[in-house]
């Protein structure tokens, strides 16, 4: 038994309220994990990707949910995503097996925050931080976009029709989850 | 009653009744009034003193182009001064003042200087208050500024709250108008994203103000139809109360909307949102200003704009005047005729400078043909007119008509340049339009309704937006115009430019005295400044100066419009951006720890980092940050230093990548092992350094300095897909995941034997300087370790993912609770890097190289890197150049001083016997004297030299001596050991 046990202190963990008819709220456990395609290995590293998820690896700008839940989302030609539920932190070994080397795998998940959205209001609210076009005819379910909000960069993914989760950079967490409840507040109130 | 010149009809609600102040004196209006409409409801016809002369003032314009009746709103710290009266909304209680007078309105004391007129023309201060010289700034200036000037500001912090936001169309129509109201439902209607945005609360434009009909029935009543239609619509945003105020590149416009300001408390909503709206296309709809002729003491109050007269009757069911004239030089001031006395109002007479037959039948008014009116009468309201052929009416109000200019100023906010169209007498949109901006109705010079309309549709139409519906019906009224610019009978000052007190001798002098191009009048004259921007000034004015210049008006042509179109509020320009929120701050993984343990933080980009951690009984920093440093060095110490950048790197061509990037070689790098590198911009000067991990056979971890996390990178990022695409690399960034703390000192290792878990060997042999590994830490949790030091200590760095930063924090204190182990900050960190003589920001500032550093061998021959050629050119090899030494006071009680030169001893200091600068300082408590670093010619050869350290910004100088930089352990005993 070890002396010293660590406890995690996810930086928005509880956050959670509902403004403007939305939920906002930090989801728990949510485990990242960036996957590369090797140059010249890409057939087969989409090959294992397949194979390990049930899902093929979607096109730049979208995401795709998987068997088990996992939702991969592509950023770029060789760079991807993996969201999953994991509370643990070893979240790129359980990836790497699963891929079995044929993809390059980094921990993101304490890189980033996650803050989902969700409810009628969400897009007015999202129009006063987010410069991109969140139109369902260009910004459909499941598509995603990087994008700079109040300054802070974050990955923006719709998950449903009134659904959004925002990923932004751990470290300024708390001044994402101001920028995001401040612009609930002022739909609100308008 | 009070509303004494209340007539009936109009779009306001007259069952209701609204209190509001003016001056502190109660006054009435309704729902739907503007300030403007109520005041003139309420007889108030004096509004405000001019901005030079104090001269009386009343309310010019119905529109956003009023250059006189600008008043301060509310008061306290949500006071506003310089508001248009004729575009604020009436609400119950609001409080109005009028401005820029000392005393009462009435009885301003300072209109004293309308009689010293004859001294104070255009440019007087450029050629007055010449002497003395010292009394400009002192004297003059401020006493001008004193008496001259607009409203006053409430010296508070503004209360209220403003936001931002982005919006995206297919089709942005600017104006709410017959030709805003028609493209926005032709595209609408073909299924477009349209948002339709109007400056005023009420859409319909013109159509509110005029009787025109459109489909047989009132053209206000067609138009709340057409926003009722439109409001229904999912593809539709309408925004009234907003102003589009500027076009900018790549379909990107200006939006402010006025959320509150109609309210009496903003009660915590924004009050304003500044949006950005991306569109596709535009249409600019945003109709067009009527302009007056100049004719002497033509800024009585009472004298108007007959467009806005006819709106003050029609729209706003008010008399501007009991007995109102009318003077015009074209076919549209007989419709105010027609109107006003359509609702009763007296009309004695018409006076158009034409001598042509009645354009309409305007009963009991005299038709004055091919006259003009030269003067005017009444103290602090018209009371008379005097007319070009002596005769004399009386009259409380005269309606003017100059004709009608486009509103074409967005057309311009990207160099466009407008044209002249002779038939209007007035400048239309040019050909060079900003990107996907089309121009319809009155703004294109379509002057009358049905063409209005039909240009609405057809706008739309041309972009794509094919509607089947029929055109509604409407007339094409008369608009003939034959230009008058001023009365050249008129003796008594022509005023041009009523916010600025321009008048037309000011131009004919500004002419005389060479200022003949626009830009020059503009300057010269300060015409088309402030608020109004010369909206009903600027173009009878450069119609003066052609007239003086000999020149066309097209060849005069007219000052450049740029954006904002009308004034935006600071506060809305800056947003929520404002105090804790002006920028987002970035925190450490143990900054909660650091918080509950006294720690004071220092702002490092947008980190916030420990600078140090007071204890009870300390005086000032300086006792913290000394303690803090001699226990590291006695013990240990502990540091959160996860804000340097992380790069993790992967891929089979990993290694070649970084000794491509870094100027010394990384194919060597064994796994297990890290090494410190230097990378250099393209042109051989130092950029940034740190140290890459090898953690395993095609994975690198590379630490860069907290400034470059974000810009190497990016640089990195940039080599990978443009300048080796061939190779297999992949980069993400790190630098949040891990929380990573230097555990330095003697007893580091005693320490971290308690925290790692004990299947990991952490001796010297097999754990030694520059290795790395991966680890776990208090039972299984994932770790890294390094063995590097900046502190020059026996050192690690540890880290473990950043949700347990806070947790690995509290672990290391506790478990070094028994070596006295001490938390340490940015300032001890700083001077222990100092004493070990480590280069950082200040020694990497972009102006050195590994030369001037001392790692000039450090730059491999055997391979190239970014930088390697340009690094080697002999300038930047210099014997001479300057090179990384030590200092150090001889007077070891002095305080060196960041930023001093070197100037040798007996030497003047001038910049000819400068001989490099001190880089950094700090008091060393290790040694007990201040040390310092800094970079001097041929340093390296100098050791034991004493030059002088001098600091003109000071005002000081000292001796120091010229040591290595090496402060502390400079063989490296310690961080081996």
């Amino acid at each position: 038994m070890a002396e010293y046990t660590l406890q995690a202190e996810p930086p928005l963990a509880g956050a959670e309220m509902e403004i403007a008819g939305v939920r906002l709220w930090a989801p728990a456990d949510l485990a990242l994990v960036s996957l590369a395609l090797p140059l010249g290995g890409e057939d087969a590293a989409l090959m294992a990707i397949r194979a390990a998820y049930g899902a093929g690896l979607p096109e730049i700008g979208r995401s795709v949910v998987a068997d088990d839940g996992t939702r991969l989302v592509r950023l770029s030609a060789d760079l991807a995503f993996a969201l999953f539920t994991h509370a643990t932190p070893d979240a790129e070994h359980v990836v790497a097996d699963r891929l079995n080397g044929a993809v390059y795998t980094t921990d993101q998940t304490d890189v980033w925050v996650a803050l989902a959205l969700s409810g009628p209001n969400t897009r007015r609210a999202l129009e006063r931080i987010c410069p991109i076009d969140l139109h369902r005819q260009v910004f459909a379910v499941d598509h995603a976009a990087r994008t700079v909000m109040e300054h802070l960069g974050v990955l923006i993914l719709r998950t449903g029709e009134d659904d959004y989760l925002l990923l932004s950079a751990s470290s300024s967490a708390k001044s994402f989850l101001h920028a995001v409840e401040v612009s609930l507040t002022n739909v609100n109130q308008t | 009653m009070s509303q004494v010149n209340r007539i009936k009809g109009g779009l306001i609600d007259p069952a209701t009744e609204i209190t509001f102040t003016f001056n502190g004196k109660a006054m009435q209006g309704h729902p739907g009034d503007t300030l403007a409409s109520a005041l003139l409801a309420n007889g108030q016809r004096l509004v405000g003193r001019s901005f030079k002369y104090h001269r009386p003032r009343g309310i010019f314009t119905a529109g956003s182009e009023e250059p006189n009746a600008l008043v301060e709103l509310r008061k306290g710290a949500t006071q506003e001064p310089n508001t248009r009266a004729t575009v604020t909304e009436l609400f119950d209680g609001l409080e109005a003042r009028s401005q820029n007078h000392r005393g009462s309105l009435e009885f301003d004391l300072m209109a004293v200087t309308d009689l010293l007129s004859p001294f104070l023309s255009a440019g007087f201060y450029y050629k007055t208050f010449m002497w003395p010289r010292a009394f400009w700034e002192k004297l003059y200036e401020p006493a001008i500024r004193a008496s001259a000037g607009l409203g006053r500001l409430s010296m508070e912090e503004d209360p209220d709250r403003y936001d931002k936001g982005y919006l995206h169309c297919d089709l942005l129509v600017i104006g709410a108008g017959p030709a805003g109201l028609m493209a926005a439902r032709t595209a609408a209607r073909a299924g477009a994203r349209v948002i339709l945005a109007d400056e005023d609360f009420v859409m319909g434009g013109r159509l509110n103000a005029e009787t025109l009909e459109v489909d047989g029935k009132p053209g206000s009543d067609w138009a709340v139809g057409v926003v009722a239609e439109l409001a229904a619509m999912a593809n539709v945003r309408l925004m009234p109360r907003s102003t589009v105020y500027g076009a900018y590149d790549h379909g990107v416009y200006g939006v402010l909307e006025r959320c509150t300001d109609h309210l009496a408390t903003s009660g915590g909503k924004p009050r304003q949102v500044l949006w950005r709206v991306y569109a596709r296309h535009a249409v600019l709809a945003a109709g067009a200003t009527e302009r007056p002729v100049a004719f002497g003491n033509n800024d009585r109050p009472g004298v108007m704009l007959a467009g806005a007269v006819r709106a003050y009757a029609n729209r706003w069911g008010v008399a501007p005047g009991r007995r109102v004239a009318v003077f015009t030089n074209n076919d549209d001031g007989w419709r105010t005729a027609a109107d006003l006395v359509a609702k009763g109002i007296e009309v004695p007479a018409v006076i158009d400078t034409r001598d042509a037959p009645a354009v309409c039948d305007v009963p009991g008014a005299r038709h004055v043909r091919g006259a003009a009116v030269m003067d005017t009468r009444g103290r602090k309201g018209l009371r008379q007119i005097t007319l070009t052929d002596g005769q004399m009416i009386d009259a409380d109000c005269l309606a003017v008509s100059g004709g009608w200019n486009p509103n074409l100023h967005l057309t311009c906010h990207q160099r466009g340049r407008p044209e002249w169209r002779d038939d209007l007498a007035a400048f239309v949109p040019g050909r060079e339009l900003p990107p996907g901006m089309v121009v319809a109705g009155a703004a294109n010079g379509a002057m009358t309704l049905a063409a209005a309309l039909r240009e609405g549709c057809a706008v739309a139409e041309t972009l794509g937006y094919a509607d089947k519906s029929d055109l509604p019906r409407a007339e094409d009224e008369p608009r003939d115009c034959a230009p008058v610019w001023h009365v050249p009978q008129s003796r008594a000052r022509a005023w041009l430019d009523l916010q600025n007190d321009v008048t037309v001798k000011d131009v004919k002098q500004a002419h005389q005295e060479g200022f003949r191009a626009v830009e020059h009048l503009k300057r010269y004259t300060t015409l088309g400044m402030a608020t109004d921007q010369g909206k009903t000034a600027n173009i009878p004015a450069l119609a003066i100066m052609a007239e003086c210049t000999g020149r066309t008006i097209p060849e005069t042509g007219t000052t450049i419009f740029r954006p904002p179109y009308t004034p935006v509020p600071i506060g809305a320009l800056a947003g929520r951006a404002r105090g804790r929120a002006f920028r987002p701050y970035r925190l450490t993984p143990s900054h909660r720890w650091a918080e509950a343990h006294g720690a004071t933080f220092v702002e490092v980009g947008n980190w916030l980092r420990a600078q140090w951690f007071a204890r009870d009984g300390e005086q000032g920093w300086r006792d913290s940050v000394d303690r803090e440093v001699l226990m590291t060095r006695g013990s240990v110490g502990i540091c959160d230093v996860t804000t340097l950048g992380k790069i993790d790197i992967q891929g089979r061509d990993a290694g070649e990548f970084l000794n491509r990037v870094y100027c010394n070689g990384f194919a060597t790098l064994a796994v297990g092992k890290v090494r410190y590198g230097l990378m250099l911009r393209e042109d051989g000067i130092a950029y940034d350094d740190g140290t890459t991990a090898r953690m395993g056979e095609n994975h690198y971890v590379m630490t860069t300095t907290t400034a470059n996390a974000v810009t190497v990178f990016r640089r990195l990022e940039f080599a990978r897909q443009c300048l080796w695409p061939d190779l297999d690399v992949h980069l993400i960034s790190t630098t949040d995941g891990w929380a990573q703390f230097a555990v330095a000192g003697p007893n580091a290792r005693k320490l971290l034997r308690k925290v790692v878990d004990t299947e990991h060997d952490l001796s010297n042999e097999a754990f030694p300087f520059m290795g790395c590994g991966e680890v776990t830490v208090c039972g299984g949790m994932p770790a890294r370790l390094f063995r590097i030091s900046f502190s020059g200590e026996l050192a690690y760095e540890v880290a473990v993912p950043a949700r347990f930063g806070n947790a690995m924090m509290g672990v290391l204190m506790e478990a070094g609770r028994e070596f006295d182990a001490v938390p340490y900050g940015t300032e001890a960190l700083g001077v222990m890097r100092i004493e070990k003589g480590h280069a950082a920001g200040n020694e990497l500032n972009g102006q050195t190289t590994a030369h001037n550093l001392g790692m000039g061998r450090m730059v491999s021959r055997k391979k190239d890197c970014i930088g390697n050629v340009l690094s080697q050119r002999p300038e930047m090899l210099r014997d001479d150049a300057v090179k990384l030494v030590g200092l150090r006071p001889v007077d070891r009680a002095t305080g060196l001083i960041s930023g001093s030169h070197f100037i040798g001893q007996g030497d003047a200091a001038t910049m000819e016997n400068d001989q490099g600068w001190m880089s950094s300082v700090a008091y060393s408590p290790s040694l007990e004297h201040s040390i310092g670093l800094g970079f001097l010619k041929r340093g390296d050869a100098r050791m034991g030299e004493i030059l002088r350290a001098v600091s003109p910004v000071h005002g000081r100088e000292m001796e120091v001596e010229v040591v290595s930089a090496h402060f502390i352990d400079p063989d490296g005993e310690r961080l081996r050991g």
